[in-house]
């Protein structure tokens, strides 16, 4: 790393070269069980990239990390600047500017769609409950769930539960949206229209985006860059298409080979 | 077998304390068992916040709370509360035994309602409250607007199942020495029996309280039965929907709730 991108007092580094996310020397363990041994990576503003590797490789692990969800056990990370692995950073603010799609939606059972989505908008936003609700029906209308405004989570397809869930995130005009796995508990007949909602995010309103996932056709066509993940480590990143077409470690290799 | 049968079914004792058991006897049992319940909702669900606190100092003495509460017999309880607090001075209900009774009851009710919220609360998947966090919402709030309000809709039988166990539990007050107008169905039945020597007004104290407890438990095993079969999607079909909700997500072990 040269010492012009690493330093915050850098003279010549205008405000919009700063990355979005920058994550130094990240490491993570569960008990005795070393995650991530190691992982550096920065994403641009407005830049997509898909962390991609087997299962058990902890991409979901350091996706969880950016928003400090899972507490890196040492390493930094940035966002827009911001040291949020400071201990004395509001990470509730950061938080709230950083949203999040998991893998099973997470949707609050006990709340209808719309209110889902006003919850946070009332208590972090501190929006009233008029506005709160106007905005909630705002972002279902934008991805096209406005009539189910009133159902439970439990009577929402998969789909349907996960793009609210989008929309909650959406809701809170966060500056990064981190996407764990968004697909993967899907039916693959609904598959489509979840990933139809986050590239229209990633092209047309220039996102920054972190997004794990296998679906590997997503990833060459929306991804500006692909990160492999391996043992706790990023064993090979580049643009997407170069990096899935033409793979230079055997471990990728294989990886797609399997999965393609 | 005559003098058998007389001894339980004397139908002169039972129509004579019958009276006294609906409207005195019947009130004060739930009066005291419901404002117990309602003492031990309030201590319960507080013991049960601190029993899940990731911080020791705040589940130890919660802990130790409902493990003697739980341990100790119900009459031991009532005891060290009803007779012992006035005895050493600790008058808070004036010469009132009722005040005790419902003091007593209510704290043993407390450690089993604890348990029942903790339970709950803990039953509610890890990404319910990750959902909460990763909106920005604080640890206080996601825990009271997020995963207590579901924690405790998945214990409402249980709760309701513990007022039946105040109910009964009221029952161990008599030996406060309760005052005319204060009596709860036993006592009422335990006068009763030592002036006639006749047990017949036990089994019409046991009756009132099967026709009240009886009807209560199968009204809670119903709604149990509403609230479990509601919890599937009503659009069928076996979509994703009908997917119970995880599944532990890789490294939700280390999510630090105070983080």
């Amino acid at each position: 790393m040269n010492q012009v991108s690493t330093s915050p007092q850098a003279p010549d580094e205008a405000k919009a070269d700063v990355p979005a996310i920058e994550l130094v020397d990240i490491c993570k363990s569960f008990g005795l069980v070393e995650v991530l041994k190691g992982v550096s990576a920065t994403v641009a503003r407005g830049e997509t990239v898909c962390l991609i590797g087997a299962s058990g490789s902890g991409k979901s692990t350091l996706l969880r990390c950016v928003n400090l969800l899972s507490p890196p056990t040492s390493g930094t990370i940035r966002l827009h600047g911001q040291t949020i692995t400071d201990p004395k950073v509001d990470l509730n603010a950061v938080r709230s500017r950083t949203g999040m799609v998991f893998q099973h939606f997470n949707l609050f059972q006990h709340k209808s769609a719309v209110d889902n989505i006003a919850l946070a908008l009332r208590r972090v936003r501190k929006m009233s409950r008029e506005q709160a609700r106007e905005r909630a029906l705002q972002q279902l209308d934008k991805v096209g769930l406005r009539a189910l405004a009133s159902a439970r989570p439990s009577h929402l397809s998969g789909g349907q539960q996960q793009r609210v869930a989008i929309a909650r995130s959406l809701a809170m005009e966060p500056d990064i949206m981190l996407f764990d796995e968004a697909t993967s508990a899907l039916d693959p007949e609904l598959v489509k229209g979840v990933l139809d909602v986050m590239r229209d995010l990633a092209t047309s309103s220039g996102m920054t985006m972190m997004v794990v996932t296998h679906e590997m056709n997503f990833a060459r066509e929306v991804a500006d860059r692909v990160l492999f993940v391996d043992s706790g480590v990023i064993a090979e990143e580049g643009p997407a298409r170069q990096l899935l077409t033409d793979p230079r470690t055997p471990r990728l290799k294989s990886f797609l080979s399997q999965v393609l | 077998m005559g003098d058998f049968l007389h001894s339980f079914f004397d139908i002169h004792q039972i129509l004579a304390v019958l009276p006294s058991l609906l409207g005195e006897g019947l009130r004060n049992t739930l009066i005291i068992a419901s404002l117990a319940l309602i003492l031990g909702l309030v201590v319960g669900l507080l013991l049960a916040m601190l029993l899940i606190s990731t911080r020791w100092w705040l589940r130890m003495p919660a802990r130790v709370y409902v493990d003697v509460f739980r341990g100790l017999p119900a009459i031991v309880t009532v005891s060290l509360i009803g007779i012992g607090l006035p005895s050493a001075g600790v008058r808070l209900f004036g010469q009132s035994p009722m005040g005790y009774a419902i003091l007593a009851v209510g704290l043993i009710n407390a450690a089993y309602i604890a348990e029942i919220f903790r339970s709950g609360i803990q039953s509610v998947p890890p990404g319910q409250a990750e959902a909460g966090r990763s909106l920005g919402m604080s640890h206080l709030s996601t825990q009271l607007l997020v995963v207590v309000p579901q924690g405790i809709r998945n214990v409402l039988p249980a709760l309701a199942n513990q007022f039946i166990v105040a109910v009964k539990e009221s029952s161990l007050v008599y030996l406060l020495g309760l005052a005319v107008g204060e009596r709860e169905l036993y006592f009422i039945a335990q006068q009763a029996q030592s002036i006639s020597y006749n047990s017949s007004s036990f089994v019409a104290a046991g009756l009132v309280y099967i026709v009240f407890t009886v009807p209560l438990t199968h009204l809670v095993n119903w709604f149990d039965k509403r609230l479990r079969e509601g919890r599937r999607p009503a659009s069928g079909g076996g979509g994703p929907a009908a997917t119970p909700q995880p599944l532990i997500p890789v490294g939700a072990t280390g999510f630090e709730a105070g983080a």
